[in-house]
């Protein structure tokens, strides 16, 4: 086929031409006009079924009463009736009877994950490893304020702000040294008497213990102080990282390298359900103390 | 025929080829930004931890680079080219084009300083400050009168439809640009809508789709309309078709931009009525492509060695295409899974690499050929522009819809008890091999933009091909 071929069937222009190009009359293919009438019917046709013809007050309610907001609902209520039987129990049990129970044990880890990996993983891993430095692991057995079932239940609901004070103004820094050295030295075994007394003597004793294994294992989790006696420390264990939370501390206001440690409330966020079943999963993971 | 046609020389030319140079090298510099934030969003660790390098602050500049750089200097290239030629009149004021492109310019550059620096109006396609606003306007408002005064000295009786479509985008960017863009400024750079709340929502995407719609199609169909039967050297296949899809393109577009904010604060009926008349576009849209494609009717066989033709003919069917996809994306059920994924993006740039950026790249190796009067430096390397390009826009938009869908099926997915079996981060990961194989794309497409811009170049200073050079020893 060539294009001289078709020359014979020539179809007529509209008598005009702009440099060179011309416009033939053929009328619009016929499946594209029916095409064409179609769509404004279509679009009637849709006006009338949904709400689209702005009124004076509002619109047009549409013949299938159709709303988002109507199906949004129809859409949960469909999701809720499937969790329904669970979420019952679940509400009605606590924690550790959920724990004990394995089908809702079932229900409550499925259920938690991504509420944890949405509102948790961000600072404490997927996994729980937390970040040096940073923020807490939670795949441990070792808590800062206590890990049984409430104490975590707590931690989500209300929160947590860590607080030492800055000892750089109020403690020479010969002491400091030597409280840093201390630190150091007692997950060795190896603290001096010199060390327990400068302990003693600038007070830390009153959060983390006569024994320094800190709030949570002295039954007082008031500061969330750490276990000084292992070296399971968010903060890090050089000595400089050991001078720096003496010297500045924890959460202190206006100290500008003071550590920050500081746990969103989640009470206002998370419905009390999926905080029991967020403490389950974070229990789970610490080894269930 | 009315009227005499001046010759060639009457015309004024010279504005053209500057902004159609300027075209090229903003395709290279659009597609290299993108690419490279694509490559940030498969490796974030490719912003060095610096400000000016962060997604946020880039990603603006790439999508103005291509939309206002880019595709902006194609229109008015093409624009002073057509209006010229199809009214047998030389321009109605030179200055005024001059102006127009050291103004747009001068936008670019701005956009180029303020977007890495953060200064924007967190509007999608007008993040540019209040001033630059002011600047655009003015350009614009330039460049349609000196294109309806043109029009008004024109030597022949009737308006070419290419012009119409140019006239149509003019007066619909200026309206939509003005109204969306008003602020009260609180001093240099910052400024506050005078919208709020959802009405500001949707004045913006009541913006935003006419970008696309006005801008970006109205514009591009007045350049098919001029270039294909003008590269294919034949009549248009239907006057009664370019009448009919031009006004219901014109009517119907306007009140698309709902169809973004479905599921949102927006009322239902805003919402519906934007999904409606966009399932109700397909049929309007496809008429500019029908009437490109039957153009060639008789002379298909152009085809096998006109790459620029190719160019232009491949562009119609990507039109076609995501003219097609979008209104299914708008259909409301469609919209709940696609809507915030990764497909609105494959979408986007279907019709941005595939429609706007084919039929430009078209339009303006025709136009340098007849601009510097010589045949391209390099035809087979404009055949390797031709593939290298729709193969990059294919592996793109292809990963977009995988990844896309992906996306949102994994969002709502539920288990057995009903919960939701995907953390959001999860989703993330997971997509993360197709934003490689993304930026795979891109590198494609910014390849053949530098093979263009070196082709353009070696084109202008008449350097002879080893080939040609071959052929006359």
């Amino acid at each position: 086929m060539s294009a001289q071929n078709r020359k014979p069937v020539k179809v007529e222009d509209t008598g005009h031409e702009w440099d060179g190009i011309r416009e033939l009359t053929n009328p619009p293919p016929r499946w594209w006009m029916i095409t064409l009438h179609a769509s404004w019917i279509w679009c009637v046709i849709y006006f009338l079924l949904y709400p689209s013809i702005p009124l004076l007050h509002s619109s047009n309610e549409g013949l299938l009463g159709w709303t988002q907001i109507k199906e949004f609902k129809e859409a949960v209520a469909e999701n809720d009736a499937v969790k329904a039987p669970y979420m019952e129990k679940l509400k009605a049990m606590d924690a550790s009877a959920i724990e004990a129970d394995p089908e809702l044990r079932n229900f409550a880890e499925s259920a938690a994950k991504a509420v944890y990996g949405d509102n948790c993983a961000a600072c404490h891993g997927t996994g729980g490893e937390g970040a040096q430095g940073l923020f807490p692991t939670l795949a441990d057995d070792d808590w800062l304020y206590g890990g049984d079932l409430d104490t975590i239940t707590e931690s989500i609901t209300e929160g947590r702000m860590g607080n030492m004070p800055a000892h750089i103004d109020a403690v020479d820094d010969a002491t400091i040294q030597t409280l840093a050295d201390f630190v150091l030295a007692l997950p060795e075994g190896n603290a001096t008497d010199a060390g327990w007394a400068a302990f003693n003597d600038v007070g830390c004793t009153g959060c983390h213990g006569d024994n320094a294994q800190g709030g949570a294992l002295n039954g007082d989790n008031y500061a969330g102080s750490v276990n000084l006696t292992d070296r399971i420390w968010r903060f890090g264990g050089s000595r400089d990282d050991v001078l720096r939370t003496i010297r500045y501390g924890v959460n202190q206001e206006g100290v500008e390298q003071t550590r920050s440690a500081i746990m969103p409330v989640f009470g206002e966020k998370l419905s009390p359900e999926q905080i029991k079943i967020l403490a389950i999963k974070i229990h789970a993971m610490g080894g269930g103390q | 025929m009315s009227g005499t046609r001046p010759d060639e020389q009457e015309y004024h030319f010279d504005v053209v080829k500057w902004f159609a140079v300027a075209a090229v090298i903003y395709l290279v510099v659009g597609a290299l930004v993108g690419d490279f934030i694509a490559w940030e969003l498969a490796f974030p660790a490719l912003n060095f931890d610096n400000q000016y390098l962060s997604f946020g602050r880039i990603r603006p500049l790439h999508t103005n680079a291509v939309i206002f750089a880019f595709g902006g200097c194609t229109l008015f290239a093409t624009g002073y080219y057509i209006v010229q030629r199809t009214c047998q009149v030389p321009l109605w004021s030179t200055k005024m084009a001059w102006f127009t492109f050291w103004g747009w310019n001068a936008v670019i550059v701005g956009a180029v300083i303020t977007f890495p620096l953060g200064l924007t109006q967190g509007k999608e396609y007008a993040e540019l400050i209040w001033p630059l606003d002011i600047l655009i306007a003015v350009v614009w408002l330039a460049f349609m009168g000196n294109f309806v005064m043109t029009i008004v000295n024109r030597n022949v009786s009737h308006i070419y439809v290419a012009n119409w479509f140019f006239l149509g985008m003019m007066v619909m960017i200026t309206y939509l640009h003005v109204v969306n863009s008003l602020a009260i400024p609180v001093d240099l750079t910052h400024s506050y809508s005078i919208y709020s709340g959802v009405h500001d929502a949707m004045i913006q995407w009541w913006w935003g789709h006419n970008a696309v719609g006005f801008f970006l199609t109205a514009g591009f169909l007045g350049i098919m309309y001029y270039f294909v039967p003008k590269q294919a050297d034949r009549p248009v296949f239907s006057y009664r078709l370019s009448v009919l899809h031009f006004w219901a393109l014109m009517f119907g577009y306007v009140w698309l931009g709902a169809h973004h904010l479905q599921y949102t604060a927006l009322p239902d009926w805003a919402g519906s009525l934007g999904a409606a008349v966009s399932l109700a576009m397909i049929i309007p849209s496809w008429g500019g492509a029908i009437n490109g494609v039957m153009t060639l009717s008789g002379a298909w066989n152009k085809l096998r060695d006109d790459y620029v033709l190719r160019f232009l003919i491949v562009s119609l069917a990507f039109y076609a295409m995501s003219t097609f996809e979008g209104p299914v994306m708008s259909i409301k059920t469609v919209n709940a899974l696609s809507h915030y994924t990764d497909w609105t993006i494959g979408h986007v740039h279907s019709g941005a690499l595939g429609w706007v950026a084919m039929v430009s790249i078209g339009a303006i190796y025709h136009i340098v050929t007849k601009l510097w009067h010589r045949e391209m430096y390099s035809v087979s390397l404009v055949n390797t522009h031709f593939w290298i390009h729709t193969i990059g826009t294919i592996i793109y938009i292809c990963a977009m819809w995988v990844s896309g869908i992906m996306q949102g099926l994994m969002w709502r997915a539920t288990d057995e008890y009903g919960n939701l079996v995907y953390t959001f981060a999860e989703s993330v990961s997971a997509m993360h091999p197709y934003y490689v194989l993304r930026s795979v794309g891109g590198v494609l497409v910014l390849i053949g933009a530098l093979m263009m811009l070196y082709n353009v170049v070696q084109t202008i200073r008449g350097a002879k091909s080893p080939v040609a050079q071959a052929a006359r020893v």
